[in-house]
């Protein structure tokens, strides 16, 4: 009965100005194993998340003050934009299209099945680990290109759209030898072994893209 | 106008009358008329006629006569010799009613004149046409010789009627003939001829023997003279006095005029016209359908319509015109009374769809405000269900879910009951009302909408305010309708600024206000007059009837609706209701509807 919840670690926060709907959702989701945090409404959440928690958001659309769009806009905005699965009384076609397109997980009417609420509390916990893998991943690339200097990312960047050692050595106006040092420091501090790795972490961490639309720099 | 009989001959009188007016009616020129009378019945003898002719001679000496009317009878020398003794030149009419030969000297004294003779065949005719079963008829007759030369005729007269016995009663005195006529036997009946002597030499006019025998005779009676009608008497084919007066009239114009006297034939009429009395029809039990066409009836009792025929139909016709204006009255006041009905009816059905489309633009806010305590129910009865499958289920946690889920089910049975008065199509029912709870009703059913709207609704109603009474559902319709009015209004106002307050408060007259003002747009000041018209809208997708119908609701109630633009922007409608008179029943003020 508590299979699916048993295996995650992260919460899901309950935002719904009605008491007693409130209630009922956090007894269910606790009752199948999950973490409940309930909110009475929008700002209430918004002060109290931290970057830190992990799970998922289940929030009311129609909420006196902060509506559910807007606490979607806002935690997409954060510091931890946590996926947002949507329950509403009556929704109507547009609401929902703007919500999907907002990137909520899903959109479910209050009296939907326990079947497809917790299904869509998975799907969410699932998006929201994958999503915080990424950007922790992401995190730790940037990281690492922080720790490049001035010279070595011009150096990588000229190497990233394929230039030869000696083209960017007369780019830059120094000696091919020194782009040659350049380049084994500065595969060294992103840990990789080839050019096409390198190409591939510099787009994912989404470095030089002006330049890619600039073959004007290219020779021939 | 010389006269053979005495003055009281009523014969004579009424033939006397018929000439005067007859020749009054015909001649332009003042007549006078001057009548002597030889009164021969009673003198007979040479020497009063002579006293008489010399009494004439002296008296005109030394007038102008212009003509000479005579009533001669028998004695045809009042017509002849006396006048043209006496009077020579001046023209001669007469007039006879009588049975004798008229002697043909007399034309030659330039004399003209009318014999009317009794129509004996047209009264036997009468008798048998009224009368088929007659057997027998008693003549009661004279012994003068005009008695004999009417007797003369009768018997001619007789002879064309075949199986009836005649029976003359000549011989007997008159007198004794009352007696006689009693005990007639059936078939029977008498005929009155002339008497002017009978066999103890008496004379008796026609009249007079008509009203000594017919009231006692067990026959009817029948006659010879028109004016001898009147007695008692059924009637026969009689001489008209007045008809034979007038056309003696008619001749004697025609001789004044300048007609010879000797050139006009004198005039020998036997023709009679058929004539009853009513009375006698009625006591004899004669069928009036039996009288031939030309009859004259008289002495029927004139019906009272034919007494008062203008009086009748002037009576009826104002009473008929009273009964149509009436009538017309009450055929109005009725097809009023319906198309008042009928457009109460309607008004009611408008409401009654105007507030089914207000209900449907809160239809999402309402199905919002029903899902919530369903799916809480639901939520709740899953999580019962997996809690009951533990193996030491939580008791204390369960028993709060009933109760959870029984709280919520009330929620939701509250919602459709709110929506279910105001869905019913109804008339007017008229309570006694609790305006703030009114007021909050409403506003909850608002609310939902509002909250989806991002919109805030106030309300202030004090706890004291003067009693109202009135129909909640369309009360609560106009609050309704206000409130999602001012919350339209607000559509493009910022979401911090979206306010709509609801605000109910005692008049100066001691009457309640509702008023509803929102932040909005407010009325463009030309359209304030025209915003409570019905078909009148603003919005893209209206009607243009919720206003209309609102202040329809609100003037049923004896109250009025107004709106206004606020100083600081957007617009407040605005309804008075008058507070209850607490002497009145409570359903006083509204009109009936049922």
């Amino acid at each position: 009965m508590t299979s699916a919840a048993a295996n995650h670690t992260g919460t899901v926060f309950i935002v719904d100005d009605d008491a007693s709907f409130l209630r009922s959702v956090s007894r269910l989701l606790s009752a199948v194993g999950y973490t409940v945090q309930t909110f009475e409404s929008a700002q209430d959440f918004l002060n109290r998340v931290t970057p830190e928690m992990s799970g998922c958001v289940v929030a009311d659309l129609q909420m006196p003050g902060m509506n559910g769009l807007e606490l979607q806009q806002a935690v997409k905005h954060s510091t931890n934009p946590l996926p947002v699965i949507f329950l509403t009384g009556q929704g109507d076609i547009p609401t929902t299209v703007i919500a999907m397109r907002g990137g909520a997980v899903d959109f479910l009417v209050k009296r939907a099945p326990k079947e497809e609420l917790l299904a869509a509390v998975e799907r969410a916990f699932e998006r929201g680990t994958k999503e915080r893998q990424q950007r922790n991943r992401l995190q730790n690339l940037r990281g690492r290109f922080d720790e490049l200097s001035k010279r070595e990312l011009e150096v990588l960047e000229r190497v990233v759209q394929g230039w030869m050692n000696k083209q960017i050595a007369a780019d830059l106006n120094i000696i091919e030898r020194t782009v040659k040092l350049h380049r084994t420091n500065l595969t060294r501090k992103l840990g990789v072994q080839s050019v096409a790795e390198l190409t591939r972490l510099a787009g994912e961490a989404g470095l030089f893209k002006s330049y890619k639309d600039s073959p004007s720099h290219q020779p021939h | 106008m010389i006269f053979n009989e005495g003055k009281d001959v009523p014969g004579n009188i009424i033939l006397e009358q018929a000439v005067r007016t007859e020749m009054l009616k015909l001649v332009t020129n003042r007549i006078e008329f001057s009548p002597e009378y030889l009164d021969a019945s009673h003198f007979s003898d040479k020497e009063h006629f002579r006293v008489f002719q010399d009494y004439l001679g002296r008296k005109y000496a030394a007038q102008k006569l212009d003509l000479i009317v005579v009533f001669p009878s028998r004695d045809y020398r009042l017509a002849g010799d006396l006048p043209s003794a006496m009077f020579p030149g001046v023209p001669v009419v007469f007039v006879a009613v009588n049975e004798m030969e008229v002697p043909e000297a007399i034309q030659k004294f330039g004399v003209t004149g009318i014999v009317q003779r009794f129509d004996l065949r047209g009264t036997l005719g009468l008798i048998m046409r009224l009368q088929p079963d007659t057997r027998r008829i008693v003549v009661i007759g004279g012994t003068n010789e005009v008695d004999r030369a009417t007797l003369g005729r009768i018997i001619e007269a007789s002879r064309a009627l075949e199986g009836v016995e005649f029976e003359f009663w000549t011989n007997r005195p008159v007198g004794e003939t009352p007696r006689a006529v009693k005990s007639l036997p059936e078939g029977t009946v008498v005929l009155i001829s002339t008497v002017v002597n009978d066999a103890s030499g008496q004379t008796y006019y026609m009249s007079q023997l008509a009203q000594m025998l017919a009231p006692s005779s067990s026959v009817p009676v029948y006659v010879l003279g028109g004016w001898v009608i009147g007695s008692g008497a059924v009637g026969g084919a009689v001489v008209d006095s007045e008809d034979l007066g007038a056309r003696t009239a008619q001749l004697a114009v025609r001789v004044l005029n300048g007609a010879n006297p000797k050139e006009v034939p004198i005039e020998v009429a036997t023709k009679g016209t058929p004539m009853v009395d009513w009375r006698a029809l009625q006591r004899w039990n004669i069928k009036q359908n039996r009288l031939p066409a030309n009859s004259i009836v008289r002495y029927r009792p004139r019906s009272i319509w034919e007494e008062h025929q203008a009086l009748i139909l002037f009576v009826g016709a104002v009473l008929l015109a009273q009964a149509i204006t009436i009538a017309a009255l009450l055929v109005q006041l009725r097809q009023r009374r319906r198309a008042e009905m009928e457009i109460q009816r309607q008004r009611m059905e408008l409401a009654h769809v105007a507030r089914v489309s207000t209900l449907g633009q809160l239809a999402s806010a309402l199905t919002h405000e029903l899902n919530q305590p369903l799916g809480a129910i639901l939520r709740n009865a899953e999580a019962a269900e997996i809690f009951l499958q533990r193996d030491q289920p939580n008791l204390e946690e369960i028993r709060a879910i009933l109760a959870d889920i029984r709280r919520d089910d009330r929620r939701a049975g509250d919602v459709i009951d709110r929506m279910k008065t105001l869905f019913k199509r109804r008339n007017l029912v008229s309570s006694r009302l609790d305006l703030r709870n009114l007021v909050e009703d409403t506003v909850v059913l608002a609310r939902p909408d509002a909250e989806a709207r991002q919109m805030q609704i106030s309300v202030q109603v004090p706890p004291q305010l003067p009693a109202v009474s009135g129909d909640r559902v369309h009360l609560q319709q106009v609050l309704l309708n206000l409130i999602l009015n001012g919350m339209d209004a607000m559509n493009a106002t910022p979401k911090p600024e979206r306010r709509l307050t609801v605000r109910a408060s005692e008049t100066k007259d001691g009457n309640v206000l509702v008023a509803v003002s929102d932040c909005g747009t407010g009325i463009v000041p030309e359209e304030i007059v025209r915003i409570f018209e019905p078909f009148f809208t603003t919005k893209p997708d209206g009607m243009g009837m919720g206003l209309a119908i609102s202040r329809t609701i609100i003037q049923a109630h004896g109250g009025e609706i107004r709106a206004t633009n606020n100083a600081l922007g957007g617009a407040t409608f605005a309804f008075t209701l008058p507070r209850l008179d607490p002497e009145k029943p409570e359903n006083a003020g509204l009109p009936e509807t049922a």
